[in-house]
């Protein structure tokens, strides 16, 4: 009898454990693997295929100059998708939640069905869209750091990455600005604002942790991002950490994995030291901001 | 200032939540909107304010037409139930931030912001956020930042509620006499009849969105002119009673029940003839034992209520309520002498529900 | 407000110009606009104008060959190309399996199973066991792809073939090109099946504790509490999360771009489009054909989109503003 029972608390956790395997092999693979000179499975080995080989040779990677173009470029592209998709939502979420306006539902709803519509359907058509921008004067091609907003741009892949993520920016700002009290927004008209000053001075105060939880949402995603740099820029391998990545990977035997590795764990700890201290906040997001019709 | 609501009405949608109320507030006077939950009070208040756009209707500053003008230019001061003070600024930057907004020197505000502090017996608090004060001392600092701008006009919108009774009935007092020293015409909001009828000059009584009677407190509960008002104010509530109006000799009489016969005295004559059943009323505060005028009854029900003890007896099929010295200590199933006292009874349509003698 | 307001606003209150009145009235009532301005901006050259592109390019023969000047209007003779190719049903099978089974045994089985595990054992464990189920789906493509091709690679060096395969005996093999199909089943399905299991789990726990208790009373068994009271009660995610993921399924080519790049017949509609449009690896990129595949997508996104947001009734979370004014 007492058996079954410790048997029937145990059994969830093997499942559990089974079927979380792949990911857990996953990472810990990249861990062994910076740190070795190659793996066979998960075991580190020299050369010679016999266990050890610990070095730290993988990360010499760091001292070639093409890693940190494309780490500032991919820090430029997150950062700019950041505060381009906060201030965007900031405004708009306001507005949505709390202004009074005509054609406000159809907005929402129009926000809600780009939430739910597959924009990647749409890289082919808005390849277009980037090569007209390119063609305006100045805001085409000639910005410094960000090259302007056209295409082959970082500025051009930063507004394509800032307009797929803003239906859900839009929404989520929008939920936080739901609870904000309307007697507080009320006391700040009558004690003089404007609607801009109480946004500003009053609203957004008070939803701190909608707006970082969405800058840290989208900092991870600019930040991991692949498919719009590596469609949008023409030298792929020199634009971001992922498309130097993937190129990588596309060229190396798995024999020399181990230097791929340690470029993906570069790459991967922002990410994770972020998502470690964040998962509450993020939990919601990462469901698509539908907490509140479940 | 004057106040004028000139058939304000606001509809949401299908529903209306406030119908043609007219009403005007002379410069210098405290009205209080009473009402239970729901009735349209607060929206009413809130069209004054400048939140909400009226329907149909106008609001009238000083005889200035303020429809349209944003919160920010009518001059006023609101204070909530909720406080609604800015948690992230200090008080310092919640009392002076109307200032700011006016664009006034960080001198003025610093001076001025003190003076409301002091004033409202928060001065050693500036430093302080919202989070880190008791319900009262916020509700002061929500006051003083009503005050600061100087306003022509205070709104307030059950700004007690939140708080305990003790602090209450003394914050009470507060408004009152800060109000009346300031002189500042004001509109304060309450479903709470007690506050109403304490603090305000004249009682606007709403319900379902529609202005019931707009008088001062005496009038409201001595001389209610629907039954509405007589059953809504007063606590405990009027005692009412299914009568028919009998005329005897030249003198009127009502039964209530129980074979009962009360002369109704000449003050209280129906202004009309009448005929058929009415509605009677008298306060349980109007109603007394008498053991030589009044009539038999047996205590129904006992509920000690502290200072009094409120007693249920049954005339007809009516409970009749009315209050004793706990001293007397009346039992369940005692029998008593009891005496309406018909100088203070009240008499009203059944129909119409309005009032038989005033109105 | 602007100063322009304001002494608009000024003279009205002296009751002056009734024109000048009017001019204030729009002109006031018009910050929501100023508000949405950048949205309606992104929105209008990244959804609404792509949209209109997708479907007017679809009806030319545009490619690199014809460049953007010489190409010329075909119609529906793309559309027509593709009815006729003999790819067409390869790759529209293998969409459909593809969505089917990633869908069924991980966007909804394991996103299930995971949930309700997860909530059934202490919740700081659960949480933990959540939290790693999430890793995938933050983790950069590339990166998740890269551990993913290590774990199929061949013997000595790939993960599977190392604790698995060898010693079970069996033939190692790099399992990639092996077992394709499995692989961008597995590799989407682990990224997939966290967000099913995210609103899975936050409706489990949002059973009543009293409902619980009750079964618990009744003597009834973990399995019947599932069938009887927590599956019933997952109706509405369940069918948000299939609707939901069938569509995203049905349009994500990224992961597969990284793993195979279309190799071992892995090449999902949706990547078809894409090769047309952008593979340099043919030497002509076929913009007019790759649109009329992604077009065809596109309509069903926003026919899928439309409806479910009528289904699901969003608009219902929609509160009125309890402020008019300006």
């Amino acid at each position: 009898m007492k058996l079954k029972i410790v048997i029937s608390r145990i059994i969830p956790y093997l499942l559990l454990i089974l079927f979380t395997l792949p990911i857990i092999i996953g990472y810990v693979w990249i861990l062994i693997s910076t740190f070795s000179t190659r793996t066979y499975g998960l075991l580190p080995v020299d050369k010679d295929g016999k266990f050890g080989g610990f070095t730290l040779s993988n990360w010499s990677f760091l001292f070639e100059p093409e890693i940190w173009i494309v780490t500032f470029n991919t820090l430029i592209l997150a950062l700019g998708l950041t505060i381009g998709v906060v201030i965007v939502s900031m405004m708009a979420g306001y507005a949505l939640s709390r202004i009074k306006f005509p054609g406000r539902k159809a907005f929402l709803s129009l926000t809600l069905i780009l939430h739910a519509f597959p924009t990647v359907t749409l890289l082919i058509a808005i390849y277009f869209v980037l090569r007209w921008i390119a063609l305006i004067p100045v805001l085409g091609r000639n910005i410094p750091i960000i090259g302007g907003f056209g295409y082959n741009t970082l500025g051009g892949v930063i507004l394509v990455s800032i307009a797929i993520q803003l239906p859900l920016g839009i929404w989520l700002m929008k939920g936080f600005f739901d609870e904000v009290s309307w007697d507080m927004e009320r006391a700040a008209l009558i004690d003089g604002c404007s609607r801009f000053r109480t946004w500003w001075d009053v609203m957004l105060p008070q939803i701190k942790p909608g707006i970082a939880a969405l800058s840290i949402f989208s900092f991870i995603q600019g930040w991991g991002s692949f498919i719009i740099p590596y469609t949008y820029m023409v030298n792929a391998s020199r634009a971001t950490v992922a498309t130097y990545l993937n190129n990588l990977l596309s060229e190396t035997a798995p024999t020399n994995y181990s230097m791929l590795a340690s470029v993906g764990l570069f790459q991967l700890l922002p990410v994770l030291i972020f998502y470690i201290f964040t998962q509450k906040y993020l939990l919601s997001i990462f469901a698509g901001g539908v907490k509140g019709a479940a | 200032m004057k106040v004028n609501l000139m058939n304000l009405t606001k509809k949401f949608g299908p529903v209306t939540a406030v119908e043609r109320i007219n009403l005007d507030i002379k410069d210098g006077e405290f009205v209080a909107f009473l009402g239970p939950s729901g009735c349209g009070k607060t929206t009413t208040l809130l069209m004054v304010a400048g939140i909400y756009k009226p329907s149909e209707g106008d609001i009238f500053f000083d005889g200035q037409q303020v429809n349209n003008f944003p919160p920010k230019d009518r001059d006023i001061g609101m204070v909530f139930q909720s406080y609604a003070l800015y948690p992230h600024m200090s008080v310092f930057q919640n009392l002076s931030y109307p200032l700011l907004l006016k664009k006034r020197p960080k001198d003025e505000m610093k001076i001025e912001a003190q003076r409301i502090a002091d004033m409202m017996g928060i001065g050693g608090l500036l430093k302080r956020k919202p989070g880190q004060l008791s319900g009262g001392q916020q509700q002061r600092v929500a006051l003083g930042r009503a005050l600061i701008k100087k306003p022509k006009l205070l709104l307030f919108d059950e700004p007690l509620s939140n708080l305990d009774a003790r602090l209450r009935i003394s914050m009470r007092g507060e408004i009152k006499k800060l109000q009346k020293d300031l002189g500042i015409t004001s509109i304060y909001v309450t479903h709470d009849q007690i506050e109403a009828l304490t603090m305000a000059d004249r009682i606007a009584v709403i319900k379902d969105g529609i202005l019931q009677a707009y008088t001062d407190p005496e009038n409201l509960h001595d001389r209610p002119n629907t039954l509405f008002i007589a059953e809504f104010i007063g606590n405990p509530p009027m005692n009412l009673f299914d009568v028919e109006i009998q005329s005897e000799g030249g003198k009127l009489f009502a039964n209530p029940g129980d074979g009962l016969k009360l002369a109704i005295p000449d003050s209280r004559k129906p202004k009309k003839t009448v005929k058929g059943r009415v509605r009677m009323g008298i306060r349980p505060q109007n109603i007394h034992i008498d053991s030589k005028e009044g009539f038999d009854t047996r205590v129904f029900l006992v509920e000690p209520m502290g200072r009094d003890d409120l007693i249920v007896c049954k005339v007809g099929n009516t409970d009749v309520h009315f209050l004793v010295d706990p001293i007397m200590r009346l039992k369940m199933e005692d029998s008593i002498k009891l005496k309406f006292d018909m100088e203070k009874s009240q008499f009203f349509d059944t129909e119409t529900e309005l009032s038989l003698l005033w109105g | 407000m602007n100063e322009d307001n304001i002494s608009i606003y000024q003279e009205e209150k002296e009751g002056l110009d009734p024109i000048k009145r009017i001019r204030f009235r729009v002109q006031g009532k018009i910050d929501w606009f100023w508000f949405l301005l950048p949205a309606i901006v992104l929105i209008v050259a990244f959804f609404f104008l792509p949209i209109i592109i997708t479907f007017f390019i679809s009806g030319t023969n545009m490619s690199t060959a014809t460049g953007f000047q010489n190409w010329k209007w075909i119609g529906v003779k793309s559309y027509q190309r593709i009815a006729a190719h003999p790819d067409t049903l390869k790759h529209l099978w293998l969409t459909i399996k593809y969505v089917a089974f990633t869908l069924v045994f991980f966007n909804l089985g394991m996103s299930l199973v995971i949930a309700l595990l997860t909530t059934h054992i202490p919740r700081r464990a659960g949480f933990l066991f959540r939290a790693l189920w999430l890793l995938p789906r933050i983790t950069p493509v590339v990166i998740y792809v890269m551990m993913w091709r290590f774990i199929a690679a061949d013997a000595p060096y790939g993960i599977l073939n190392q604790i698995l395969i060898k010693p079970l005996g069996l033939q190692t093999q790099n399992w990639l090109p092996a077992a394709p199909f499995l692989f961008i089943v597995l590799v989407n399905g682990f990224i997939g099946a966290s967000f099913g299991m995210i609103l899975f789990a936050s409706a489990i726990e949002s059973i009543p504790k009293d409902l619980m208790m009750a079964s618990l009373v009744d003597g009834s068994s973990y399995w019947q509490r599932v069938r009887y009271v927590i599956i019933p009660h997952l109706r509405w995610p369940l069918l948000f999360v299939t609707t939901y993921q069938t569509l995203s399924l049905m349009t994500s080519f990224e992961q597969i771009l990284v793993l195979t790049d279309g190799a071992y017949n892995t090449e999902v509609w949706a990547l078809w489009a894409y090769q047309k449009a952008f593979s340099t690896y043919s030497g002509n990129l076929q913009w007019g054909f790759g649109t009329a595949l992604a077009a065809i997508l596109v309509l069903i996104g926003i026919i899928l989109a439309v409806v479910y947001m009528r289904y699901f009734k969003f608009e219902e979370l929609v509160q009125e503003p309890k402020i008019e004014t300006l």
